[in-house]
Order: structure tokens, then C-alpha cells, then sequence
């Protein structure tokens, strides 16, 4: 038989061939010329199940716990995957409507589009944070038939003490800002807002760990993936040992509960801070959980302004407390000698001026000037040193004594372990220049040198000052935080652990602190504060302020040698230093040197314990 | 029967198997451990070597003789089913055995080769006449028609490789190309349907091209007549293609097609298949990720992924290097089955060897078309590599029958 088309066969090697050429390419512009697919199908298969680590526990220097964590629940999606039957259910248990669930179910939308790169809706998204008890029990028994629902376990802060809150800071959620800025935060985190949690946010939040598994297409878990590399657990915060007594601090806010102001008491011998109080303050247990945003968006709007922290953001004249360092800057410019004595009729002159003193004993010498705080001393002084014929004119005369002033952390932060501080104001040669044109005199700002004026110091400014006056020259910048447990920073150990000397000479020191001695004694200004056994040296202050009545100060440390404890106590419109700031000082002072159950002074305590200054 | 083709057999049964059992391997799996899908795709595997065996000692004579009986028989099964099968996936093709299914459409080819082979082979037979070819594409065209009524869309079309074998035996190459024409004619047609644009262009282009055709071969009579049919006859048939588009084809049809035409973005619905397909095939690169270790296949991305979609195991484990290896493996194949077939002193033995060759590049061509998107998504699987019984027993049958009578024509 004769096959005329024998030669066909050749047109199907050709087709084969060209094809299976034709196939080869493609598969290889798929593999070879495209890179992303190898991605892809990681993203596709692999779910990054996040381990939230538990947050650092903050205990205080006695060791007892202030903050730890409790373990909250937060409802997830996977929102392809949830079915309409369901939603009534939710609605019941969330204790919402049908529109705020649509609103959720949204937002968790828009999230898990976020987290995924491809087309693959595999990844899950927060649909409801914070469940209440009754809400997880529920929640749990039902979860089989909801579908695309589920929990995870997370943790928050719980306060086992309540006190210092404006030191600790409370947590909120991680803003949009910090979101985009720092890889590391999910939407739904929880962050250190304030105090020493947002301070040592990265130590306090501890890591994040991450297990991952491998999923399929129906979002079912298929087994942890086996490779280290893909997971690691999730690190806790270490311990944080606050250098605050708690003890000590509940003892304060209960003593200046009623009232409007700070206190801030330091270890003069390491710069720790033993208390940290601010009333208007809140509780921080209000600041947790479901709660959260509403309590905090009620205290934003609380004219009493509960969050404000007064101790490093509120700015004081410091009145007398201050004449302590002027007398030291007196000495150490040689104006004056210890015994250089003084006349005082009753306040003092300059042509039309007069600064008003109150009426005491005649010429007094330095410690005495102290003792009763004579408003005319330090008028005198303030003019002999920047007047002193050593400079060329007044306001290099008066540079010279701002520098001292900076030198006792003045007129800039202190550098606490807090965000946020002020620096309160040295007024600077320019400032008086632009006030008081560039011609002024020394009579001109004569008020700087009995503390009110353009002066103005925070708190714990003030307090850093009593502990200067403790140390005899010397301080350590205040902090909140003792030690991190198992952490070695050098930087921070730089920074608190460094001592700053001021421009006094010590030799000083101890005129002045004799003559705070002395105000705690009879004829002193704050001896009716005095409490038994306990040398404390102190000094009160009055500040007059625009607003209204004056504010009641006053510094002091205890003991007169070797110095346990330095405070700073500020009752705004007090009245006179001697009448609230001292005896909360003083009492706070007992409490913590010799801690009696009640002060040894009842009388005392009582009535700043039930004194309500209205405002 | 010819070593060179078993060994090859064997080596994309070696390929089927080893990614059957990966993809449907435990996910953190270690040591040896088959899945109940990898098990009874090794009973398939020792169910076709009975079947090579005994072909083995068949008496082929016998086989040729039977021939049209096959036929009969298989046709009767597939009409049956029709009736007592039950649905697979939409398709009603399948015959239930507890756990089991055969599905009588898989050994209607091997049938209807057979059935064309005897019929062409027969004594003083010619490929000619309006009768001859009638019969020869009723052959062919009967089990299409009736696989189509299965709902088997991709198994139906595989009988169209029967043109090929026709093409070999002297069906005018004219018919090929009017058959190609007529493909891209109808691509046009979708194309302008779908997006709208109206039918006047290409008639424009169509009128424009003939009338220069025309005007140079003006002498010529025969071809004016010739140029001027094809014109028309184009026209008409777009103009009824973008009509009938509309009407015949399911909503589901028209997506696959419009998303392999690149008419329709959908990386959700129909063309997330696709999509996956495509990124576990990519994500293998040159050396592949590694055997049981391709996630986007495991994991059920890619949907059918030991069935039809297998290629993609192949592509995401065993990268571009075993792409290579496993195309080259198959295409020897196909051109030691045109090389047997052209030795074959008859035309029955030529024809079951063409047959064998076109039907298992057709299925190639479509199953693999499919996972890179170059072919509508549509279900057919890849032979001798895709899990199933039914398919693997049917393409052995298909290359043993022919292997046997190479073997006992040559002796």
C-alpha cells in the first residue's frame, strides 16, 4: 500500500516541539523572570500568630508589687470567613448594636487588608478588644459555631497599690503615629503613655514572640512550622524596682488629699524619689481595661484636670524657700560673711518701693535672717550681688548669679526619668532686658531675690534643691526607676548615678543649713511643724500669686547629719509656708524616718488630714 | 514491547506518584508515610502494571478483531451512565463502586482509536469520499457528543485530537487551517463582544484586504471567487460567533474564557485559581522549594492540586530544572510514539500509535495550558502524573494496546 503522506509525520514533530518550547518559556517568565511569586506563596501559607509578652512588673523600693498584669481577652476574625446567623448573637453578648457591629466588622476589614499582601484572605484582624468575664465565658462555650471568630489571651496592667499614678503613667492604645512610625506596634497594642511606662517603653513592653503556623486555604491551623527561625517565645518585661515607698506615698496623697498641689521627696544620697504627688490626681485602676477610653476621655475634660502633673509640668514662684540659695550664692560671692547683720523696719525702702516684711527682732545675722525669714535681708543681699563693684554693671552682676542659680538644676529639666518636664524659668539677662528695658537697675527686679517675679521653679526642682541643701553641695539627677532586673544600660547608669556639684563651696553649706535648723525652733518660722526626736532642718515660703491666694511652701530634709530624706511640698493658695506645706512636710518626714502608726503630733496630723481648701 | 517507551512511561508514573504523595503529605511530616490519597494512587499504579501485564500475553489478532465490540461496549457504558452514574463535581460520569469510581469516559478513547484504527485499517480502505469521512468523524464525534451530555466538557474536547490522526492520514492540511482560521476568528469575535466594540472594523479590515486581494489577482477568476468567499464567509461566521457567544456559553464558561483572553481581572472568584496556580508554579524558581515542601499546593491553595492541577506540584517542589526534565521526558515520549508509529507496516497499528501520541498531547497541551494560563481552566487531567485510577488505566490501555501490536507486527 503506498502511503502518499508519509511525510506528515514531520509536521507533528514540529507542532510537538513548538509547543512544548512555547510551554517551557512560559513557565519560565513565571519562574525565572518574576520574583514575586516565591513571596506570595509564603504570605499565602504562613500565619504569624503574634505571643504577647507580659509587661514588666513594677515593684517599689521595699519591694512590693504597684503594677503587674492581668490576662484580658480580645475577640479576632478572619472577616471572609464569619457568617451573617451569627451577628445577632454577638450583638447580645458585646452589648451592641447592629450598626456599631457593621462598624467593627469594617474596621477589621480594613486591618486584615492592611496585614495581607496578596490576594490570599487569610490573615485575621482585631474585631473586639477586652472582653469582660462574663463576655469570655460565653464567648468560649459558643465559639464552635462561630465561625471566622476567635480569642486571644493578652495582658494589661492591674495596680495592686494604689499611688502615684502621675509617676508610673497608665497605658492606652498605640496611637496612628506610632503605628506608622515603629514597626514593632499593632493596631489594638497597649503603650506606655506617661510616667516611667512610657519612659522605658522598650524595656517595659518586654518582646514580642511569634509562632507560626501553617494554614490552608480555609484558615485551618495545619501545624507550627519547623523552623526556629519563624518561631521564638515571647520575652517578658523585667522587673522594674521603683526607688518610690509606697508606704510614704499613700501617707502623702492621703495628707494632701483636699487640696490643691505637689509633693516630691528624694534620697538625697542617690537622687531617688521616695514620693511623687500631685492632687487633682486619679486612680489608676480606672485607667485599665474596658474602661479605659471612657474614663479617660471623662478626666481629659475634668476642669479639676486629674492628669496634669504638676510636679515636673507646673511652674511656682518659689517664694522664700529660695532665700536658702541665695544666701549660699551671698557667701560664695563675698558679699556677705555668716555674721554680717542686717536692719529690717519692718520691710524694705528704695525711694517709693517698699517689700513689706513682717515685724521681728532687730539686725539679724545669716542664720537668723533664715531662722524668721526676713524679706529685707534678702532684699539687701540680692542688690550687694549684683550690684557687687567685682562687675562692670548690674547685669553682669546678675549673670553671675543665674549661673549659680543653674547650678542647682535650675531654670532647666532636671532630667528625671519623665517625659514632659519643665524647666521652670531663671530669667535670663535678655528677658529682664526686654521687661525692663536695657537700663534697668537692681531695685528694678529687686523681687527675684525673695523667690517671686520671673522666677519660677517646679517642684521637684524644688525638692532637688532641699536635697542639694542635704548633701551640702551635690546632687544626683532625680529618678523614679531603682534598678531594671537584669538589664545593664550604661547610659542610664551615666545619667543617674553621676553626682552634679553646685558652684558653692561646701564649707558654705553648713551656715545655711544651721540656720534651717534653727527654723524648726522656737522663734523659727515653721516650729510649731517641729517634731520630736528628729533634727530636721527646713524653710518655709509664701508665695503670692496673681490668681489668688498665695501658695503655701516649703523644703526641708531630716536628718540635720546624714540626711535620709529631702521633700519639697507646694499647697497651692495655702496661705503661708508654716500653715499646710510644713506640717505635710514634717509628717511625712516622721513617717518615713521612724514609721508610727499615727504622728506623734495627732493634732497636727488631724487637721491636715481633714482640711478641704475649697476651689 | 519498546523499552525506551516503558522506561519513560515509567519515569512519569515515577513523577505522578512522588508528587501525589507530597502534596497530599502531612504538613510537618517526616520519614516515610503515605496518605490515604497517596495509597490508593499505588494500588492504581499496581492495577495498570496488571493491566501492561496482561496486555502483555493478549493476543493482539484477537484485539483487532474486538475492535468494534470494544467500541460498542464502551459507548454502551457511557450511555448508561448517563442514567445510573453518579455526580462528580457537576459531572455526571462516573460508575460507583463503594468507595471507588470509574469513570467509563477515561477508556472511550482508547476505544475509539481502536474503533478508527480498524475502520481506516480495513482492507482497501482509502480516506476519501464523502462516506469514508463521514463515518471516520461519526467515530469520533458520537462518544464527544455523548461525553458532552456528561457534562464533561474537558473529556469531550480531547476527542478533537482525533483530527490530528486524520490530518496523518491525508485529511487536506486545507481543513487544519481553515480549523486554526476559524479558532482566531472566534477569539476576534469574544474579544470585540465582550469589550463592546462593533463588528464594522473587522469587516472593514476584512473588506479592505480583500478588495486589494482582488484587484492584483483580478486576472485570476478562481481566486477572486476564492478570496471573496473566505471574506464573506469570515464575516458571517464572527458575526454569529459574537452572537452565539452570548447565548450558548454559561456565565461561568464566558469568565474562564474572558480571563485567559486577559478581558477580565478577577483574582478573587474563577481567576483566583488561576492565580494561585500561578503563584505556586513561580514561587518554585530554578531548584524548586524543595520535595513536600511547596506550602501553596499543600495547603490547598490551588485547588485540584493532586488531580488536575498536579502540574503545579511539579512547578513549586522541583522548580524550573524539573519543569525541564519533566517536559523533556514527555515529549520523548511523544516522538517515540510518531517514531513506532511510523514504522508500523499497517494502517491499524500507525493509527492506534497516532492516536496515542495526539490524545496524550492534547491532554498535555490543555492540562498544562490551564495551570499557566495560557488555556481556559478546564478539568482534564495529565496523563500517567494526575491522581486516578480510571485515567491512569485508560492511558495505559491506550500506550499498551499499541506497544503490544508494535511488538508482534515486528516479530
Amino acid at each position: 500500500m503506498i502511503d502518499i503522506h508519509k511525510q506528515r509525520y514531520k509536521t507533528f514533530i514540529v507542532i510537538f516541539v513548538l509547543f512544548f518550547l512555547l510551554f517551557l518559556y512560559r513557565v519560565a517568565s513565571l519562574q525565572l523572570f518574576n520574583n514575586e511569586y516565591e513571596q506570595k506563596a509564603i504570605n499565602n501559607a504562613l500565619n504569624k500568630i503574634t505571643l504577647y509578652p507580659a509587661r514588666s512588673v513594677i515593684y517599689d523600693r521595699n519591694h512590693k508589687i504597684i503594677a503587674k498584669n492581668l490576662v484580658m481577652y480580645d475577640l479576632f476574625i478572619f472577616p471572609r470567613e464569619i457568617e451573617p446567623k451569627n451577628r445577632d448573637f454577638l450583638c447580645e453578648v458585646l452589648e451592641i448594636d447592629t450598626a456599631k457591629y457593621n462598624d467593627l466588622l469594617l474596621e477589621s476589614w480594613i486591618k486584615s487588608k492592611k496585614r495581607q499582601k496578596n490576594n490570599a484572605y487569610n490573615h485575621s484582624a482585631l474585631f473586639y478588644s477586652n472582653l469582660t468575664e462574663r463576655q469570655y465565658t460565653v464567648i468560649r462555650e459558643n465559639l464552635y459555631r462561630l465561625k471566622g471568630f476567635y480569642i486571644e489571651p493578652r495582658t494589661d496592667r492591674s495596680y495592686e497599690i494604689v499611688g502615684g499614678a502621675h509617676a508610673f503613667g497608665y497605658l492606652g492604645e498605640a496611637s496612628e503615629d506610632l503605628l506608622k512610625n515603629d514597626p514593632y506596634y499593632q493596631p489594638g497594642d497597649l503603650v506606655g503613655i506617661t510616667g516611667i511606662e512610657k519612659y522605658y517603653e522598650p524595656y517595659m513592653r518586654g518582646r514580642k514572640g511569634i509562632r507560626t503556623v501553617w494554614q490552608d486555604r480555609t484558615y485551618r491551623e495545619r501545624g507550627v512550622v519547623n523552623d526556629d527561625s519563624f518561631n521564638y517565645p515571647a520575652i517578658a518585661g523585667p522587673d522594674f524596682i521603683s526607688s518610690m515607698d509606697l508606704e510614704l506615698q499613700q501617707y502623702a496623697e492621703k495628707l494632701l488629699s483636699g487640696k490643691r498641689g505637689s509633693i516630691v521627696a528624694i534620697e538625697p544620697g542617690s537622687g531617688e524619689v521616695l514620693a511623687f504627688v500631685n492632687k487633682p490626681d486619679y486612680n489608676p485602676n480606672d485607667l485599665i481595661g474596658q474602661g479605659r477610653n471612657k474614663e479617660f476621655r471623662k478626666m481629659l475634660i475634668d476642669p479639676k484636670k486629674p492628669l496634669y502633673n504638676r510636679a515636673v509640668k507646673g511652674v511656682y514662684p518659689p517664694g522664700s524657700t529660695v532665700k536658702t540659695v541665695l544666701a549660699l550664692i551671698g557667701l560664695q560671692e563675698e558679699v556677705i560673711v555668716p555674721e554680717s547683720r542686717k536692719g529690717c523696719g519692718g520691710g524694705y525702702r528704695m525711694g517709693s518701693i517698699t517689700v513689706g516684711c513682717h515685724p521681728h527682732g532687730g539686725p539679724l545675722d545669716l542664720e537668723g535672717s533664715i531662722q524668721i525669714s526676713c524679706n529685707s535681708y534678702y532684699c539687701a543681699l540680692f542688690r550687694e550681688i549684683i550690684d557687687n563693684p567685682k562687675y562692670a554693671n548690674v547685669q553682669q552682676g546678675y549673670e553671675q548669679l543665674a549661673k549659680h542659680w543653674r547650678s542647682f538644676g535650675l531654670g532647666e529639666p532636671t532630667g528625671i526619668d519623665l517625659l514632659g518636664e519643665s524647666g521652670g524659668n531663671i530669667p535670663s539677662v535678655e528677658q529682664l532686658n526686654r521687661r525692663h528695658g536695657p537700663k534697668w537697675r537692681s531695685s528694678m527686679v529687686i523681687s527675684l531675690g525673695i523667690g517671686q517675679g520671673e522666677i519660677l521653679l517646679t517642684p521637684l526642682q524644688l525638692a532637688n534643691v532641699a536635697a542639694i541643701l542635704a548633701n551640702r553641695g551635690y546632687y544626683y539627677t532625680p529618678h523614679i526607676v531603682k534598678s531594671i532586673n537584669g538589664i545593664r544600660d550604661v547610659e542610664w547608669q551615666k545619667k543617674f548615678k553621676t553626682k552634679h556639684y553646685t558652684s558653692i563651696d561646701r564649707i558654705h553649706y553648713e551656715t545655711v543649713v544651721a540656720g534651717m535648723s534653727k527654723v524648726m525652733q522656737p522663734g523659727g518660722t515653721a516650729f510649731a511643724a517641729s517634731v520630736n526626736d528628729i533634727e530636721i532642718c527646713g524653710k518655709t515660703g509664701t508665695a503670692q500669686n496673681p490668681h489668688g491666694k498665695d501658695h503655701s511652701l516649703f523644703i526641708a530634709f531630716a536628718p540635720k547629719e546624714n540626711p535620709k530624706i529631702a521633700i519639697a511640698v507646694i499647697v497651692e493658695n495655702g496661705g503661708f509656708g508654716a500653715t499646710y506645706a510644713a506640717p505635710i512636710a514634717t509628717l511625712m518626714i516622721e513617717k518615713y524616718l521612724k514609721h508610727p502608726q499615727t504622728s506623734s503630733k495627732t493634732a497636727m496630723e488631724k487637721r491636715i488630714l481633714e482640711t478641704v481648701l475649697e476651689f | 514491547m519498546d523499552s525506551v517507551a516503558i522506561i519513560l512511561f515509567s519515569i512519569l508514573v515515577f513523577i505522578g506518584f512522588i508528587n501525589v504523595y507530597s502534596v497530599t503529605s502531612d504538613v510537618n511530616q517526616t520519614g516515610f508515610q503515605l496518605s490515604a490519597i497517596a495509597t490508593r494512587q499505588l494500588i492504581w499504579i499496581a492495577g495498570s502494571a496488571l493491566i501492561i501485564l496482561t496486555i502483555a500475553f493478549a493476543n493482539v489478532v484477537l484485539v483487532e478483531y474486538l475492535s468494534y465490540y470494544v467500541y460498542g461496549f464502551i459507548i454502551l457504558l457511557n450511555i448508561l451512565v448517563l442514567f445510573i452514574g453518579k455526580e462528580v463535581a457537576g459531572a455526571k460520569s462516573w460508575f460507583g463502586f463503594g468507595g471507588f469510581g470509574i469513570q467509563p469516559s477515561e477508556f472511550a478513547k482508547i476505544a475509539t482509536s481502536m474503533a478508527l484504527a480498524k475502520f481506516l485499517g480495513g482492507y482497501g480502505m482509502k480516506f476519501k469520499g464523502w462516506k469514508n469521512i463521514s463515518i471516520s468523524l461519526a467515530l469520533f464525534l458520537i462518544p464527544m457528543v455523548i461525553v458532552l451530555f456528561q457534562n464533561d466538557t474537558g473529556s469531550a474536547l480531547v476527542y478533537l485530537s482525533f483530527f490530528l490522526v486524520l490530518y496523518r492520514e491525508g485529511l487536506p492540511g486545507y481543513i487544519l487551517v481553515i480549523s486554526i482560521w476559524i479558532g482566531i476568528l472566534s477569539i476576534i469575535s469574544i474579544y470585540l463582544n465582550s469589550l463592546n466594540i462593533s463588528f464594522g472594523y473587522l469587516y472593514g479590515i476584512l473588506l479592505g484586504i480583500s478588495s486589494i486581494l482582488v484587484y492584483f489577482g483580478r486576472k485570476n477568476r478562481q481566486f477572486v471567487i476564492l478570496v471573496l468567499s473566505i471574506s464573506i464567509g469570515s464575516s458571517l461566521f464572527s458575526g454569529v460567533v459574537g452572537l452565539a457567544y452570548n447565548k450558548v456559553f454559561k456565565v461561568y464558561q464566558k469568565d474562564r474564557i474572558e480571563i485567559v483572553l486577559g478581558l477580565k481581572e478577577d483574582k478573587r472568584g474563577m481567576g483566583y485559581n488561576l492565580e494561585q496556580s500561578k503563584i505556586a508554579i513561580g514561587a518554585g524558581r530554578i531548584e524548586g522549594r524543595g520535595f513536600m515542601k511547596g506550602s501553596q499546593t499543600k495547603m490547598g491553595f490551588v485547588p485540584e492540586q493532586h488531580t488536575d492541577f498536579i502540574f503545579c506540584t511539579i512547578g513549586e517542589e522541583w522548580g524550573f530544572l524539573g519543569v525541564t526534565f519533566f517536559f523533556g521526558m514527555y515529549l520523548m515520549l511523544l516522538l517515540r510514539l510518531i517514531f513506532l508509529a511510523e514504522r508500523q507496516s499497517d494502517v491499524y497499528g500507525r493509527i492506534l500509535g497516532y492516536s496515542a501520541a495526539s490524545i496524550l498531547f492534547f491532554h498535555w497541551f490543555v492540562n498544562i495550558g490551564m495551570t499557566i494560563g495560557l488555556v481556559p481552566v478546564i478539568g482534564i487531567p495529565l496523563p500517567f502524573v494526575s491522581f486516578g485510577g480510571s485515567s491512569l488505566w485508560g492511558f495505559t490501555f491506550l500506550l499498551f494496546v499499541f506497544l503490544r501490536y508494535d511488538q508482534v507486527r515486528k516479530s
